[in-house]
């Protein structure tokens, strides 16, 4: 993966999906520049060389290849099962990338759907299916995945540069550390201060309202999203939609055990973080203990 | 009889077209097929009723807000009764109105300017979405894809600093519509009345608009002239027949049916089928340039593009009004209390393609029938020779060389919604 490649042929392929990675990606500030760089064959949205129909019924040659939506292996589009044209451009394909959790770990649409999967996964299990291509596949997983994570990868493969993975596929440098990393928040978690109530900014979500940022991999609070916001910054708690087991049930709760979290942030030892949390809670911290926004501050002057 | 089976992209997924053609060459029936499923509906089963919020934007990734909002609206019918803050109304529509922008200049651009021979234009379409999109992020977080409205209100706590966010973005697609569409102020263009006049100002707008008359295709793709919009806000509420309103609906009185050979499901009002999206907003609205349209060419493409495009400066216009009288002192999410253990509930919203409807029954705290009914199914579930559905309508009698695809694509087809 770390030669150089001699053309830009992108072909995006999308299974059971809902397109919202296609359109996520239209999203990019400099969508513009990648597309003077690159040749689409097929993207469901932008103008791309090859009609949909070509592209099913031939064997184009392609550098990289884009698979958006759980893969269903009764999926047939025109006539053809989709799994059979992604079998194909995966083995024509010098990078296979999967863009967003459905065609990387199964996502919603395999809840409903047994046969499903992701390209590897099922959820966290390893499927034996496309095993011959593990070694050229990217994961890029989120619900939509972030368009910079897709711009940024491309970037990458197109240069030639070493792209760092682990596991699951997944580059580090986008999926090494949590949402939680970056989230404005964090002082509120520091001294594990529930306290959050919506609609407001003060207060931690992990706390009582099932903010799963702490154990899921992802960096929006590190790019933002739309290049202003995040999630947990307006007030929405993460919702895990990186990882394996997104959807989970309960979305807007913290699941508890004696009042402890019963998930523990990413990698800490439970013993460990209830240690960290009953020293942290010992303290009454007079400036998280009210709002810090006086309420009527922040009235617009009526013209 | 000469058949002909078109493979149709780039509609938010793919349908087939299935065509029957007489011995004059014309299209005597026409069957859009769906071919795939996702069963979102079975997803939410079992659930507590507030994941929805999480899993239904996934429905669709254009119109995911509007199934947001459809969602929270259903949970909340839910409740006996709910409060929530002018504020947080507001934003809700803002944001909703934002994603009508965003999808209406794609389609415009990606779609509709390519099949009339135009070069596409894809800065002009991504411009305006994207910087709509952050202007929908600023208030909720992300686009696509986020859940900031909740049973009560919204998540954000929305500060000057998102309100000045949202507006500077505002400014930039006044400026975008004035560049790219029209070389007109919204406020201005909203009073144009007459198609003449429209087609004498420089922009795409009026160039789409005059290449469809060249090409004589201005009287093509009517239909049933039957519209009908569920849900108010920056629309009216009510149904049409030709120019004849009444504003007595309801919910009620739809009902879904299945299709053979397709994974979708077509939808009737009383029997009978309707136009749902913005020509159906246009006539309930009595929008003067699109009166005139539809005076002149009736309920053809012409009438359904142009009501289209011109909801752009209206949608403009309403959220500058509602940022207007926006009171950031007030709550933004005001407590609902414990969600109801058995309850139905149901939530209307006009998304960028039309009406859209979800149902939700709880029963013991959790979810357990969940009913999504789309505007796609409206526009485009296929009926038999004697009931055709609108699309359908729209394609019989058209010959092969007539623009089929446009006029397909000028209901926006949107095949994900529709197997949702």
């Amino acid at each position: 993966m770390v030669e150089k490649l001699q053309q830009n042929r992108i072909l995006w392929l999308s299974s059971l999906t809902c397109n919202g990675n296609s359109h996520s990606l239209l999203n990019h500030p400099n969508l513009d520049l990648l597309l003077q760089n690159i040749q689409f064959l097929y993207h469901p949205l932008l103008p791309s060389r090859y009609r949909l129909k070509e592209v099913i019924q031939n064997s184009y040659e392609c550098e990289i290849l884009v698979i958006e939506g759980s893969i269903d292996p009764t999926l047939k589009i025109n006539g053809v099962k989709m799994i059979d044209v992604i079998t194909r451009y995966s083995s024509i394909a010098e990078v296979v990338i999967t863009a967003g959790t459905c065609s990387t770990f199964g996502g919603i649409f395999s809840r409903s759907n047994e046969k499903a999967s992701g390209l590897h996964f099922r959820e966290e299990k390893r499927t034996e299916d496309f095993k011959n291509i593990w070694q050229k596949s990217i994961s890029l997983p989120g619900c939509p995945v972030h368009p910079d994570l897709i711009f940024k990868t491309i970037q990458m493969i197109l240069k030639g540069l070493y792209i760092d993975l682990d596991e699951c596929r997944r580059p580090k440098i986008f999926y090494g550390w949590t949402v939680h990393d970056g989230c404005n928040r964090n002082e509120y978690y520091e001294y594990k201060i529930g306290h959050h109530r919506f609609g407001e900014m003060e207060g931690c979500m992990f706390i009582d309202h099932g903010c799963r940022a702490p154990f899921t991999r992802g960096s929006c609070n590190k790019i933002l999203w739309n290049g202003i916001n995040s999630k947990t910054r307006a007030g929405q708690p993460c919702s895990g939609c990186t990882e394996p087991d997104f959807p989970a049930f309960n979305l807007w709760e913290t699941k508890k055990h004696m009042g402890i979290p019963a998930h523990a942030p990413l990698g800490v030892p439970k013993r460990a973080y209830i240690s960290i949390a009953g020293v942290a809670k010992a303290f009454k911290i007079e400036r998280f203990e009210k709002r810090i926004l006086k309420k009527g501050s922040a009235v617009e002057k009526k013209h | 009889m000469k058949k002909s089976i078109e493979l149709i992209e780039k509609i938010e997924g793919e349908a087939e077209l299935h065509c029957a053609y007489g011995t004059d060459g014309r299209v005597v029936d026409a069957q859009i097929q769906f071919t795939s499923a996702r069963n979102i509906e079975k997803i939410l089963q079992g659930r507590d009723p507030k994941d929805a919020l999480i899993i239904n934007p996934r429905v669709c990734g254009i119109c995911n807000h509007a199934h947001l909002i459809a969602t929270v609206r259903a949970l909340e019918a839910c409740y006996k009764s709910v409060k929530i803050s002018q504020k947080s109304q507001i934003c809700r529509e803002v944001t909703l109105s934002l994603e009508l922008i965003q999808s209406h200049f794609k389609w415009f651009y990606l779609t509709i300017m390519p099949l009339l021979g135009f070069k596409p234009a894809i800065e002009k379409a991504l411009k305006p979405s994207r910087i709509a999109a952050e202007a929908i992020a600023a208030f909720a977080g992300q686009y696509p894809h986020n859940s900031y409205a909740i049973a009560g209100g919204i998540v954000s706590d929305i500060t000057p600093i998102e309100l000045i966010n949202a507006k500077e973005r505002i400014e930039a697609l006044k400026k975008l519509f004035k560049e790219s569409l029209i070389d007109a102020d919204p406020a201005l263009f909203k009073e144009c009345d007459k198609i003449e006049t429209m087609l004498k100002h420089r922009g795409d707008m009026p160039l789409a608009m005059a290449k469809i008359i060249e090409n004589g295709w201005q009287m093509m793709g009517k239909s049933e002239d039957r519209f009908i919009v569920f849900a108010e806000g920056a629309f009216k509420k009510g149904k049409s027949i030709g120019t004849r309103v009444s504003t007595n609906i309801s919910t009620g009185h739809i009902k879904e049916e299945s299709i053979k050979r397709s994974l979708a499901k077509r939808v009737l009002y009383k029997d009978r089928g309707y136009e749902v999206g913005p020509l159906a907003r246009a006539m309930l609205m009595k929008t003067a340039l699109i009166k005139e349209s539809h005076r002149k060419y009736a309920d053809s493409i012409f009438s359904r593009i142009l009501a289209r495009v011109c909801e752009i400066p209206q949608l403009i216009i309403y959220i500058e009004s509602l940022l207007h009288r926006l009171d950031l002192s007030e709550e933004s999410w005001i407590d609902p209390g414990e969600f109801p253990k058995r309850a139905v509930g149901a939530g209307v919203v006009e998304a960028a393609r039309g009406s859209l409807v979800h149902k939700v029954e709880i029963e013991e705290g959790v979810i357990k029938e969940y009913n999504i009914i789309t505007p796609t199914q409206w526009n485009l579930g296929s009926g038999d020779i004697e009931k055709p559905g609108i699309a359908q309508k729209a394609l019989i009698g058209l010959k092969n060389s007539d623009p089929i695809e446009l006029v397909l694509k000028s209901f926006d087809v949107c095949s994900v919604c529709t197997t949702h």
